[in-house]
């Protein structure tokens, strides 16, 4: 087939790839074919023939939505039968729209309105009432409105074919053709309102915005989601220092035009009442609001109490540190060098959710035999890149739910490119539906089929048998899965908590047996797990994943820092809440973070100075001494990192008064304790960043447009050992969100998220 | 929430499911069926279909509420559904259905409170040449009377009620093809199928032709789409790809519902082993193995005649594996609709045999390439297939011969409206309309004046007297200005209103578009209801302009050609009769009203 066709559009001439729609082909070209129901991404309806144009030879106008191109193509979309048409088509359709446009949440931003305004149709010529139904709620999110449906059907498709939900569907026939939901009166359903975003015009409204504004009073600011981890951005509409909503309108940045829930609606814990605007100080047993001044100086002092805090013994150390995977980077990586320059350790830990330590290692390892290889490094896949593969393998997690956009770019692979999904699961997940071949098994066995898969003997039988959902699994059925998976090119590995340590090792192994460029994702929780990890908030590894047992990265950084640093790791998180109950660490400092979550805040009361910096008064912060209130995500500048090792940037959209930016209070508590902690500003900490961390001297230009560059902190030299520390998933799912998640009305309100049940067993 | 099926519904199921490769195109006469056997489709039997058949209940009640025939309340024990589409209407159903009303005391869509009669006006049911006609449930009670009604009313529940069974009619001037067996004793049966030809034509293609000399001698014929859309069948056939990694169909169009067509009918009640043979050498043709008859939802005792006849082709070795010794396998099963025209336009069809909303396809591709299932389909009208096994067994130069160039054969004509004897008749490709009118349909009732003609079923442009003199082909009466469609011809007299004919008219079409695309959903609706107010003496002058004009906008921009269909009858009724319009803007009832009504009373 040639590269290009040939064709005539309005007198000019376009070179268009074979296959290209001519709707898409003139848009390309600059030149406007309107349309409802065509959706790049979505299946052809040639439902609302907006889109007709003539063209040459053809009896009659044809929809270009439907029409791909052809050498020689003469095409007019000017003419006067064109016009008619649209014209026409625009006064079929106000016929039965309630023109009530200025108290319509779409007013300003209506596809329908635009085209009117450009294509005509302002007067009415019918003489009948118009259809009135009343409007419908059918969730705490979404509200429909029938007569201003104008049945494009995107709502539908984006919910089935995108969503694989297929909670919308079109009842009756002909003039009474209407949306419906799928429960009768009720949606039961993701609640991702995508249906709403799609809508072109005011028909699904969403029930956290509508009446709230006119569009051109809002402000809009793109940022970062702060929920999972994959760093979705989301355009909150800011008003009078209040986020009413969040979108993606512009179709910009890694997910497009995809949200779900969360990163919808999920911004609403900002404004709880039960948000702690003022530090809070333990006296006589109580917590007890207080200044910032007091609250920094009674750290300080205590810390400075403290005893040879520069020369702890690791038998009973004096500070441990507990950092957040949803603070940002420049907070990570000022936190970690906190603890180590300040504080003088390196008890530094997070709550880890991927392993990514073992990933980088085992990467670096690969890299570092393989050295020379082209395309050595790029070993880590991009989000993106999934909807674009020609394979992928899951193990573990549940991206559905726990990572919907990877799930989403997993479904477009699998619905527009052909992608073959392969998964190895011990649950019945959803994206089971899109696979290609399944190898269910018991949890717990994914090693062991991972290390089938890399050809170690003795592994068949430990798989075999019947799983406890009843699935037989056969020597045949292993091997077609692995003979299949190994025969194919380019294959984006993805995995979640179930593979940790040496088994990634194992992963990395297996997968550099596949043919092609075998690439890697690992999902990690929580909107900067891997920034957390990146910017090492880890007891070995100092940012970028140096050992801080490697003298010549230590110095690199003591060199920067002009300070001595500990060469021994510090302790895990789990170590050092033990050490707590038994008395044995002077101090500990969380950021962020919520270890105590499922324990019991009694048995560390008192045993430790403990500080915690968080948005609410969570079960550690209960137990603490002093509660410092910090600023979220959207209240802050700085990038995050997400599952991919996607780095984007964070704007600030409002500023709840009372609490502060986890960087602002770590200055002013190393200004306490007469130190310095340079630099402050966020943007001046990122250069810090570029230049110390390893992957993280990307080109600044995308970042500033609002896109993402891909951070590859492999350095080709770490060692793969097995490492301390726990790594595992908070389960979250789209209804719950760590802490944040408990203080969000919209995540509370929806009754999916009381119903959600994990998928059965296979 | 779930029921258990009857043990019959359970058979059903279990018989339906072995018939398609596709789990899902059971659904519709499943749903149809349950409905039968439960007298409406409640929540559970709703939510145990869908589980049966891996569907969601929405995507369940999506199919449900496109069908008409389907319901989700109770319906009386006797279903009454007057048609009042145009052939009835013509006949004075409008009265006949004023008086129901009347005589049961309930209204549209009502039922006694006894809960024996309920009362639905219904669009065409196929009794055109009858008019005007009931079915009371699945049974055909025609030339409806107000006395006749009122008998029924006692009878049916008495169990005296004798439904009918449509005649064929005869004149001197027919040319017996497809009809030549009908008036022969147990004319549906096998046995007097083989006594007269039956299967001689399968047995010499499968034993002396090749497939593509089927096709050939098929082209050779000139039989072109007796559906309507007139395309040459033999080039439909040729399009079919010779290789397919997916197997191919064949699939009868027997969803007969053009307003004023009534003569697949009589093919499937009168010879239904001619049909099934057609199919036969369809798919030896095309070679393809499997075949479906989609038969609409209302036809059911014909579904039951094509189920007896598909029985004892398979027990005499007609269908099924290796027939006639030659290897050549065809399976063929009916397939029931539930209620809807839109069906009748073949990837709306097709879309309804696979178990979903009658809704068309994009195309290209064209079934023949991308039909049911995905394979390459052929899809035929019933009449078209019916006329094969003549051709291939007298040739296809003869059949050509019996019509006009380019317009081979004979077909089925339907007079319905104000002829003195309505009825089908088999007349040959080409014959004059002037000659039908007068001859073969005895006239205009009552002597009266004959003010216009729909040639080819409610669709189609009206004709006036200046083109009585077209012969009654293909591309005659394109000629002149119209079109040939399923060969009904809808005759009116001068007390026909026209506005109303025209309102009549949209009223189907806006009840029967599938609402897919913007102008014929909105199109179809609001041109119903302008000339609705228009009728009923509310028009506006602009009004005249404003309806030309609304058709004109959906004419060659709907989705499928259901939108055209609805526009080319109202441009032509606007443009040929807008001194009826003018008379209507005196603010008064429509001039002729309650003239159609004192026909009936008057018979």
């Amino acid at each position: 087939m040639a590269d290009s066709v040939n064709i005539t559009v309005d007198g000019r001439s376009l070179q268009v790839r074979p296959g290209t729609l001519l709707i898409e082909a003139c848009r390309a070209a600059g030149i406007e074919v309107p349309s409802f129901c065509y959706y790049p991404g979505l299946s052809l309806q040639a439902a609302c023939r907006m889109c007709l144009v003539e063209i040459e030879k053809a009896p009659k106008l044809q929809t270009s939505c439907t029409v791909p191109v052809a050498e020689g193509m003469v095409v007019r979309t000017a003419t006067p039968p064109v016009v008619e048409a649209r014209r026409s088509m625009l006064e079929f359709l106000l016929g039965n729209h309630p023109l009530d446009c200025p108290v319509c949440d779409k007013g300003g931003e209506c596809e329908l309105q635009d085209m009117v305004f450009r294509y005509g149709a302002a007067e009415s010529r019918f003489a009948e009432e118009k259809r009135h139904i009343p409007e419908q709620q059918w969730s705490p999110v979404v509200y429909f409105d029938a007569p201003r449906c104008i049945l494009c059907y995107r709502c539908v498709r984006v919910c089935g074919e995108g969503l694989d939900v297929h909670a919308l569907g079109i009842v009756n026939r002909g003039g009474h053709s209407e949306n419906a939901p799928n429960h009768g009166d009720h949606l039961e359903c993701e609640e991702c309102g995508m249906c709403i975003d799609i809508c072109p015009v005011g028909a699904l409204t969403s029930g956290a915005y509508r009446y709230k504004a006119r569009p051109w009073e809002i402000n809009y600011v793109s940022t970062i989601c702060t929920h999972c981890g994959d760093g979705c951005k989301t355009t909150l509409s800011v008003r009078n220092n209040t986020i009413l909503r969040g979108n993606n309108r512009d179709h910009s940045g890694i997910n497009g035009e995809f949200l779900c829930i969360k990163g919808r609606y999920a911004y609403d814990f900002i404004e709880h009442p039960e948000r702690l605007r003022h530090p809070l100080v333990r006296k006589t047993g109580q917590l007890v609001e207080t200044s910032w001044e007091e609250a920094i100086r009674m750290v300080a002092s205590r810390w400075k109490e403290i005893p040879d805090h520069q020369n702890e013994s690791a038998s009973s150390p004096a500070f441990g540190v507990i950092g957040s995977n949803h603070t940002t980077n420049e907070d990570n990586y000022a936190l970690q060098k906190f603890a180590r320059v300040i504080l003088g350790t390196n008890n530094i830990d997070h709550h880890r959710t991927a392993d990514f330590p073992a990933l980088i290692a085992a990467l670096s390892a690969q890299q570092h035999a393989a050295a020379g290889v082209p395309d050595g490094p790029a070993c880590l896949a991009r989000s993106r890149d999934l909807a674009h593969a020609a394979a992928i393998l899951l193990i573990g997690n549940n991206p559905t739910v726990q990572h919907p956009l990877i799930a989403w770019n997993i479904r477009e692979g699998c619905r527009l490119r052909g992608t073959r999904l392969y998964v190895i699961h011990s649950q019945q997940i959803p994206l089971l539906r899109q696979s290609f071949r399944f190898l269910p098994l018991r949890a717990g066995q994914e090693v062991d089929a991972l290390a089938y898969l890399a050809g170690e003997l003795g592994r068949e039988e430990k798989l075999l048998g019947r799983t406890p959902g009843g699935r037989e699994i056969t020597s045949e059925s292993l091997l077609d899965f692995r003979n299949r998976l190994l025969a194919e090119k380019d294959v984006i590995v993805v995995f979640g908590d179930e593979i940790t340590g040496q088994a990634v090792s194992l992963l990395v192994r297996m997968g550099s047996q596949l043919p092609g460029h075998t690439r890697y994702l690992g999902l990690s929780d929580y909107s900067n797990s891997r920034g957390a990890a990146d910017m090492g908030l880890l007891p070995h590894l100092l940012p970028g994943y140096c050992a801080i047992t490697d003298p010549l990265a230590r110095s690199r950084f003591e060199e920067q820092w002009k300070s001595k640093l500990l060469a021994q790791p510090g302790w895990t998180a789990e170590e050092m809440l033990a050490a707590i109950r038994d008395g044995r660490l002077g101090s500990l400092y969380v950021v962020g973070a919520n270890p105590l979550k499922k324990q019991d805040p009694l048995e560390y009361r008192g045993k430790t100075f403990l500080v915690v910096q968080d948005l609410f008064l969570h079960e550690t912060a209960q137990a603490a001494d002093v509660v410092l209130p910090a600023a979220c995500a959207y209240e802050k500048t700085g990038t995050v990192t997400n599952t991919c090792g996607e780095l984007q940037r964070l704007r600030k959209a409002m500023q709840v008064l009372g609490p502060r930016s986890d960087l602002e209070i770590f200055g002013h508590l190393a200004k306490a304790m007469d130190a310095q902690l340079q630099p402050s500003r966020p943007d001046e900490v990122f250069e810090e960043i570029r230049q110390l961390v390893s992957g993280y001297n990307v080109p600044l230009s995308q970042l500033m447009a609002g896109e993402a560059e891909l951070a590859m902190p492999i350095n080709g030299f770490l060692s793969p050992s097995e490492f301390p520390g726990n790594v595992s998933s908070s389960q979250d799912h789209l209804f719950t969100s760590g802490t944040l998640g408990r203080y969000s009305q919209t995540l509370n309100i929806v009754p999916e998220g009381k119903t959600y049940k994990p998928p059965d067993p296979c | 929430m779930s029921a258990q099926f009857t043990l019959k519904l359970e058979e059903k199921f279990s018989t339906l499911l072995s018939r398609y490769p596709v789990k899902r195109s059971v659904l519709v006469p499943m749903l149809l069926f349950a409905q039968d056997e439960y007298g409406f489709l409640n929540q559970e039997i709703v939510a145990e279909i869908a589980r049966r058949l891996g569907l969601t209940v929405l995507d369940v009640e999506g199919v449900i509420s496109y069908y008409s025939m389907l319901r989700k309340k109770p319906a009386g024990r006797y279903h009454l559904q007057i048609c009042t589409n145009i052939s009835c209407m013509l006949r004075g159903a409008n009265s006949l259905f004023e008086h129901a009303q009347q005589k049961l005391g309930v209204g549209p869509g009502e039922a006694t409170p006894d809960g024996l009669f309920s009362l639905e006006e219904v669009e065409c049911i196929g009794a055109c040449s009858w008019a005007p006609a009931l079915q009371a449930n699945y049974d055909f009670y025609h030339a409806v009377t107000l006395e006749r009604f009122d008998q029924l009313l006692s009878d049916l529940p008495a169990g005296r009620a004798v439904p009918d069974t449509p005649p064929m009619s005869h004149t001197e001037h027919e040319v017996q093809v497809l009809t030549r067996r009908f008036d022969l004793p147990n004319a549906a049966s096998i046995d007097t199928y083989l006594a007269h030809d039956g299967y001689r034509a399968l047995e010499k293609a499968l034993r002396q032709m090749t497939p593509d000399s089927v096709i050939e001698e098929v082209k050779q014929s000139n039989l072109r789409g007796r559906g309507g859309a007139g395309f040459p069948a033999g080039m439909k056939w040729s399009f079919v790809p010779k290789q397919s990694s997916k197997p191919k169909y064949i699939v009868c169009n027997a969803d007969e519902s053009e307003p004023g067509t009534c003569k697949d009918r009589l093919l499937m009640q009168n010879d239904p082993h001619q049909l099934i043979e057609g199919i036969l050498l369809a798919g030896f043709a095309v070679s393809a193995h499997q075949g479906y008859i989609y038969v609409r939802g209302e036809y059911r005792y014909l579904i039951e005649i094509l189920d007896r006849a598909l029985e004892e082709a398979y027990a005499r070795g007609y269908l099924g594996k290796n027939i006639l010794g030659t290897g050549f396998d065809f399976d063929l099963a009916t397939h029931t609709g539930a209620g809807a025209y839109e069906c009748g336009e073949e990837s709306a069809l097709l879309e309804s045999l696979e178990g979903k909303r009658g809704i068309p396809r994009i195309r290209p591709p064209f079934p023949a390439v991308v039909g049911l299932y995905g394979g390459p389909t052929v899809l035929n009208n019933v009449e078209t297939f019916c006329s094969v096994p003549s051709i291939i067994l007298n040739g296809g130069q003869w059949y050509a011969s019996l019509g006009t160039p380019r317009n081979g054969g004979t077909r089925l004509f339907v007079l319905s409206g104000h002829v003195n004897r309505p009825g089908v008749y088999e007349l040959p490709m080409g014959f004059p309309l002037r000659k039908m009118i007068e001859e073969v349909g005895g006239g205009i009732v009552g002597g009266k004046q004959f003010k216009a003609v729909i040639p080819g079923g409610s669709s189609t442009p009206v004709l006036t007297a200046d083109a009585l003199d077209t012969p009654m082909d293909f591309d005659s009466v394109a000629k002149a200005g119209s079109m040939l469609g399923s060969g009904a011809v809808i005759v009116m007299h001068e007390d026909t209103c026209m506005v109303e004919a025209a309102l009549r008219i949209m009223k189907f079409y806006a009840h029967e578009s599938c609402g897919w695309c913007i102008p014929c959903r909105e199109g179809t609706s609001w041109l119903k209801k302008t000339l609705d107010r228009f009728h009923s003496g509310g028009g506006r002058r602009e009004d005249i302009r404003l309806i030309e004009e609304l058709a004109k906008n959906m004419l060659g921009k709907t989705f499928c050609p259901l939108g055209d269909a609805a526009a080319m009858p109202t441009i032509s009724i606007v443009q040929k009769f807008r001194d009826e319009f003018e008379q209507h803007l005196t603010g008064q009832a429509c001039p002729l009203e309650g003239r159609l009504e004192l026909e009936l009373a008057s018979e």
